[in-house]
């Protein structure tokens, strides 16, 4: 007995070094703002399923624009070190375009019309580039209008469906509150990723786009109603005096701490108020779709992460494996439960867990599958860029709406040629 | 003959080990100095199809550069970028001279004011942005809150131009005020306290100790603190970053900030690379500058 107990242990001592040679490691990639903590549950998950597989969870700058900017340094070298990396919804093509993300048609095989239609449309389209598959959807966002029932509630108000709806609900509010820290409306205003939403989900609320048929459309009427509608709001007091400096995060923020109305923001938000310890909102916040103008229809951005694997990692096989399951339906259950992010595949928003986890996942369906792309093209950076900063300066003060469009005219013109 | 041969084997064998001994560093400048100079030069003559950026890139002479001459946000940030140099470099010298005066005086306990003077430089460029950032802020910042305590209305300081570009000044020249302190603070140890004890057998006022001897004594040091200072200056980058991302619109994005836009985020290597060289070619201007004007002075004071 004793004999085979040593034997035994001598065996294991053998096995364990060979088994951890045969063990892959795979690191995946994924932003700060992108809840790493669920990610960590997640892959832990898939170790317990695949004892030869070490996930390692490498987390990234808070903004889109910071993570870009690392990856880029990263995958501009051909570095190894990345096998996964979860990626804006608004990159694909740049991504296809640097050749930086591994074709994933070929994996797929003759399944791969079947797979990509299990997936939300707008998902599965914006992950293909020229007919290549460059990335897996992981979850789905968009925006919303966040607002506070009770204080609707105690006003006697409707949830608003126009902005000059929303407008006046919230001056009324804050005129009875009497709380100077309490701001009627606010979204993301300084020079990032979320203010080229701010401009265009106004600019689609008043029935515009910002291209038609691939041709720049800012001559068209529509295109001053964002400046004007936020040239309002700021008049009236409804939107925060330092709204140039606010960034994504600081409307959950404000939020939270019960110092907003209404916020135009993501889906994250809601895990975050009705979960946090400090959260002083619990309870009290309803989502609804995004206002629009008198006549014209709700319109929102998509937003939502992409599992890219990288051309660079060594161990391709593995690493598409993994990627696939992170793009299953149980692993957007999983997220939706845990992280309120919203599930790439229509069947999971029905799923009892998830209703129960988040109430307004029901109407939530429709919003995401009626969202719109900012626009798709390679030098999207550059895009995002004149956008951004040209709405940062008018909510700034510095420039005026002519001044604002003007500039986005001439700078966005020769990058849709 | 005999001994001069000797004599030239000697040379020769001091030369050889002289250059061996140079080679190791030599090798090393040219892996992590040259060679990425040169590719830079190299890169800014050349320029990738923004559609297909994957295929070889094409020789486009001096497009590059002749494209940044056209370009307002070229001209804009290196305006900024030289308003930055002009405040904070003499803004950071007489902060960083009156710190290093008082750190020159006799403490009893002298590792607190040290310290003191170490920090800010020890501190990360990119936290010294975040924190004044947050002292910056609209609703929650240290500044608006003494504002208010007065009486007074708190402005926005980091979504108005003219305002966030003097916030940004009092940042950087709060973090280079340190180490032009600490390279003053060496220069002023240099300083033989003779002189100051004949000048005051002479009846000299502190004032006049400080005129005719601290200063001139002290030029050495502050030419190379200057020439330290100046040309991290034109580099300024973090602070800015962290403070305004360069809002509001582009008002307060220096050189630097547009360089790493157009190489990170735009990935137009060709076109950044022409952008730094030429922040390059700016930084030889002004420290040539210095250096002529020490080089004269040096000449005088010879005479």
């Amino acid at each position: 007995m004793k004999l085979y107990k040593l034997t035994l242990a001598a065996l294991l001592l053998l096995a364990f070094p060979l088994s951890a040679s045969a063990q892959t490691t795979l690191r995946i990639f994924t932003g700060g703002q992108q809840r790493p903590d669920v990610m960590r549950k997640i892959a832990d998950e898939y170790q317990k399923k695949n004892p030869n597989v070490k996930v390692e969870v490498e987390v990234g700058g808070a903004t889109s624009e910071a993570q870009q900017q690392y990856l880029s340094t990263v995958l501009s070298s051909k570095d190894s070190v990345l096998d996964v990396i979860l990626i804006d919804v608004i990159r694909p093509a740049q991504w296809a375009a640097q050749g930086w993300a591994e074709p994933l048609d070929s994996y797929l095989g003759a399944d791969k019309a079947k797979i990509m239609a299990q997936y939300l449309k707008a998902y599965a389209d914006a992950d293909q580039v020229n007919g290549k598959l460059i990335a897996l959807p992981y979850f789905a966002d968009s925006q919303f209008l966040y607002y506070r029932k009770d204080l609707l509630e105690k006003y006697k108000r409707p949830v608003p469906k126009t902005w000059d709806e929303m407008m006046d609900t919230a001056k009324a509010i804050m005129d009875g509150e009497k709380n100077s820290n309490l701001q009627g409306f606010s979204t993301a205003g300084a020079p990032i990723e979320g203010t080229v939403c701010t401009y265009l989900v106004p600019l689609w609320g008043a029935g515009g786009e910002l291209t038609r048929e691939g041709k720049l459309n800012l001559d068209a009427p529509q295109a001053r109603e964002p400046f004007q509608l936020y040239g309002r709001m700021k008049q009236s007091g409804v939107l925060p005096k330092n709204i140039a400096e606010i960034p994504t995060d600081r409307i959950r923020i404000d939020m939270q701490a019960g110092n907003l109305v209404f916020g135009m923001t993501w889906s994250y938000v809601w895990n975050r108020l009705e979960n946090d310890a400090d959260s002083k909102v619990k309870g009290k916040i309803g989502v609804t779709t995004l206002p629009h103008d008198p006549g014209g229809k709700s319109a929102t951005c998509i937003g939502g992460w992409q599992l890219a694997v990288s051309a660079f990692s060594k161990n391709k096989a593995e690493t598409v494996k993994f990627a696939r399951w992170l793009s299953s339906p149980e692993v957007s259950k999983m997220q939706a439960i845990l992280a309120s992010h919203m599930p790439v595949f229509p069947s999971v928003y029905k799923d009892p867990e998830v209703l129960k986890a988040n109430p307004w996942f029901s109407e939530a369906l429709l919003v995401v599958e009626g969202a719109k792309s900012r626009p798709v093209t390679a030098q999207y950076p550059q895009v995002s860029d004149v956008i951004r900063s040209n709405m940062n300066a008018y909510l700034a003060g510095t420039k005026t709406t002519d001044v604002a469009l003007g500039d986005m005219k001439s700078r966005l013109t020769p990058l849709f040629r | 003959m005999t001994e001069t041969s000797i004599v030239k084997h000697k040379d020769l064998s001091e030369r050889t080990l002289g250059i061996l001994l140079l080679l190791p560093a030599a090798l090393l400048l040219l892996v992590i100095v040259v060679y990425p100079i040169a590719t830079l030069f190299w890169n800014s003559l050349h320029s990738a199809d923004p559609n297909n950026p994957q295929a070889e890139e094409l020789f486009v002479g001096l497009d590059n550069y002749t494209r940044a001459f056209v370009d307002d946000r070229f001209w804009n940030s290196t305006l900024k970028t030289v308003l930055y140099v002009v405040v904070t470099v003499p803004g950071a010298l007489l902060v960083g001279l009156g710190l290093a005066l008082l750190a020159n005086q006799p403490f009893r306990v002298k590792w607190p004011v040290r310290l003191g003077l170490l920090l800010p430089w020890a501190l990360p460029l990119v936290f010294a942005g975040l924190i004044f950032r947050w002292f910056f802020e609209y609703k929650t910042g240290v500044v608006n809150d003494w504002l208010a305590a007065l009486g007074m209305e708190p402005p926005q300081w980091l979504s108005d131009p003219t305002l966030a570009f003097w916030a940004i000044c009092i940042a950087i020249t709060w973090k280079a005020s340190s180490f032009m302190a600490l390279m003053l603070l060496a220069g002023l140890q240099t300083i033989p306290r003779s002189l100051y004890e004949a000048a005051e057998v002479d009846g000299a006022t502190s004032w006049q100790q400080f005129v005719e001897i601290t200063l001139p004594m002290l030029r050495p040091a502050i030419f190379v603190a200057l020439i330290f200072r100046t040309i991290t200056a034109v580099q300024t980058f973090d602070i800015p970053y962290a403070m305004t991302g360069g809002g509001p619109g582009d008002a307060t994005e220096t050189l630097a900030m547009y360089i790493n836009k157009m190489t990170l985020d735009f990935l137009d290597f060709g076109y950044g690379s022409a952008l730094a060289a030429l922040m390059f070619l700016i930084s030889m201007v002004a420290t040539s500058g210095y250096l002529r004007y020490t080089r004269r002075s040096a000449a005088r004071s010879g005479e």
